[in-house]
């Protein structure tokens, strides 16, 4: 299978503080790949990196093999990459479907043709419309479509986040903690509704998350970092018995 | 009655109806075509007044310098309500068309069509400078470049021999095209940049670049994530805002055929526009339309209190900024979508009640906020 998304020795320092010190990853195409490691451990920060959101000191990220040092972070979601992140962050004084359409902002016709109503452009705005609405049904948001975006409960702006970067039509979907904080039975229902983006519409999925059971049961592949460098990586079986991770996240034996 | 059906629909809401997206595109339709009459409505009124009987000149000037005023606040509440960015300094932009319009009308004896258009390009073509300027610039820092702005823009037409300082540049009677109009048809004039300017914000806001503008304002991070592109949008924001108080500008100058730099040379004129929009509403049409009646109004209803009119000024603007921190616009208009929210729900669409008046009847029914 070919690489995705790659990163090689990817290097960043916060002053003295170094966050990830040469990691590197890489996220075969179709696959569900983990990202797992103790607080601290830079995953977040390499996330940034990925999506462009961080530069790097050192090192190079590549997408479908092709570098994306020089792109700016709202072009990555043109080369097929969206994101979420871990702490909410929605468009609080918007409807949930507004919130969906941004997600599809790239594909919208060209800001003078939008804004003067043309009808080239009125049509995409319908067939986007149309398709946020069915991202909707899909993640059983339909009948908050209406609702701004700040009165959702928790779990359903976890939710609006997923739909959101799904109406980006992306082929590689980057998820910092996507069930944090939610119970058990929303938990479920976020792993169902990854498994199916990534069996049915073919999407890689990279995902960072402290959920080890979610984690273990959804991942094909996983990366554990620690300290910002690479600690061990390999199917989740394998990992789960791996001495260096267990020693990482319940340290040494006495 | 009311209490009744009110009643109906919580008991309904443990089982909601099941969602029906035919009934729900027909309801907002129905809402849409409500809009739109309303409306209509205002523009027959407005079209009608000069026409009353008793109704002169000197009164549809009034009314024009009102309409001057909303247009004006309708460019800055681009600006302020839809991409959340504080600007003090919007009197410059109206200063820039104005003169831009006065100095053609002047040297060349153009019409008001070209000054408007001139006067707007000018502007939009400063604004769109002053955007990739202000580019790292937001909140209060983002309010201090702007004034630094109209401070700048005042020092120049009070200094610069072109613009004529205090002796000011007085204008020949106003021609569209050919034909000279008087008060009234000045009047129709404004009406039309009004609609006009109304119409396309009204399709811009709900436009793809309308969500741009309200999603970096509500989060800039998320909104990058999501491909809009941040410096892009920012001066599209700044240059159609320029361009919409920019016309303000040319019209302001026209209606009186005389510009100076007493007007134009200091800030109340950007101090009046913002108070405009933040006292009617920003973020709704509606908005600049109240907020421009409120402060051109004020001091005719004082009469020979006028002077006093600065001092009301502050004070409503502090109960607005107290009790009704979205502006009065979203206060009148609140019954309207509650109804409306209230008939969605019928149709079992989810409703979300942020108020904290809702939450009473919520706690008679407690199931009724709960959604499968």
């Amino acid at each position: 299978m070919a690489s995705h998304l790659k990163c090689e020795e990817i290097t960043v320092r916060f002053g003295g503080v170094v966050a990830c010190d040469g990691v590197s990853l890489d996220v075969e195409e179709g696959k569900i790949v983990g990202l797992i490691g103790p607080n601290g451990a830079g995953k977040t920060t390499l996330f940034n990196v990925l999506s462009r959101f961080q530069e790097a000191d050192a090192g190079e990220v590549y997408l479908r093999g092709q570098p994306v040092n020089k792109n700016s972070t709202s072009q990555m979601v043109n080369l097929g990459m969206a994101r979420t992140f871990q702490n909410i962050n929605l468009f609080a004084e918007q409807t949930t479907l507004d919130n969906i359409l941004i997600g599809a902002h790239h594909l919208c016709a060209p800001p003078l043709q939008s804004m003067l109503w043309m009808p080239q452009a009125r049509a995409v705005e319908r067939e986007l419309t149309d398709r946020a609405v069915e991202i909707a049904e899909m993640l059983n948001l339909e009948s908050e479509l209406d609702n701004l975006a700040k009165n959702l409960p928790y779990g359903l702006q976890k939710r609006v986040e997923l739909a959101r970067a799904l109406a980006a039509k992306p082929e590689i979907i980057l998820l910092d903690e996507p069930v944090a904080g939610c119970n058990e039975e929303e938990t479920e229902e976020l792993q169902n509704i990854i498994a199916r983006l990534n069996r049915e519409l073919g999407i890689t999925v990279l995902l960072v998350e402290h959920d080890m059971s979610m984690v273990m049961s959804i991942c094909d592949y996983l990366y554990v970092i620690n300290f910002g460098a690479n600690l061990a990586q390999g199917e989740p079986a394998d990992i789960q018995t791996n001495r260096d991770v267990i020693t990482a996240y319940l340290g040494e034996e006495v | 009655m009311e209490q009744r059906t009110d009643a109906d629909i919580q008991d309904q809401s443990p089982q909601p109806t099941k969602w029906d997206r035919s009934a729900i595109v027909r309801l907002k339709a129905r809402f849409e075509r409500q809009n739109w009459a309303g409306v209509l409505f205002l523009l027959a009124c407005a079209v009608a007044f000069p026409m009353l009987p008793g109704v002169e000149g000197w009164q549809a000037y009034t009314v024009a310098l009102v309409i001057i005023y909303i247009i004006a606040a309708q460019g800055i509440s681009v600006l302020v309500g839809f991409t959340g960015l504080v600007s003090v300094g919007h009197g410059g932009f109206l200063a820039i068309g104005a003169y831009t319009s006065a100095l053609l009308t002047k040297y060349f004896e153009t019409d008001i069509i070209i000054g408007l258009i001139s006067g707007g390009l000018m502007a939009g073509f400063i604004g769109f400078l002053l955007g990739l300027i202000f580019l790292r610039l937001s909140g209060a820092f983002m309010a201090i470049g702007t004034l630094g702005f109209a401070f700048f823009v005042g020092t120049v037409v009070n200094n610069v021999p072109l613009f004529e300082g205090r002796e000011g540049i007085s204008l020949p009677s106003n021609k569209v095209m050919f034909w000279e109009i008087g008060d009234i048809g000045f009047y129709y004039v404004s009406l039309t940049v009004l609609a006009l300017v109304t119409l396309f914000s009204y399709c811009m806001v709900r436009s793809s670049v309308g969500r741009a503008f309200m999603a970096l304002r509500d989060s800039e991070k998320a909104a990058e994530a999501s491909g809009v592109n941040r410096v892009l949008y920012r001066t599209i924001a700044f240059s159609i805002s320029a361009f919409i108080t920019g016309m303000a500008g040319v019209l302001n100058g026209h209606i009186v055929n005389y510009i100076s730099s007493e007007v134009y040379g200091d800030i109340w004129y950007s101090v009046d526009i913002l108070v405009a929009v933040v006292v009617g509403g920003s973020a709704v049409l509606m908005g600049p339309i109240i907020g421009g009646i409120f402060v051109v109004m004020l001091p005719f209803m004082l009469e020979e209190l006028a002077d006093f009119a600065f001092i009301l000024k502050g004070v409503v603007l502090i109960l607005v900024l107290i009790f009704a921190p979205a502006g009065i616009a979203e206060v009148l208009g609140r019954p309207i979508r509650n109804m409306r929210a209230r008939l969605l729900r019928q149709a079992g669409y989810g409703g979300r009640e942020p108020a904290p008046a809702e939450t009473t009847s919520v706690a008679a029914a407690p199931s009724q906020t709960e959604k499968p």
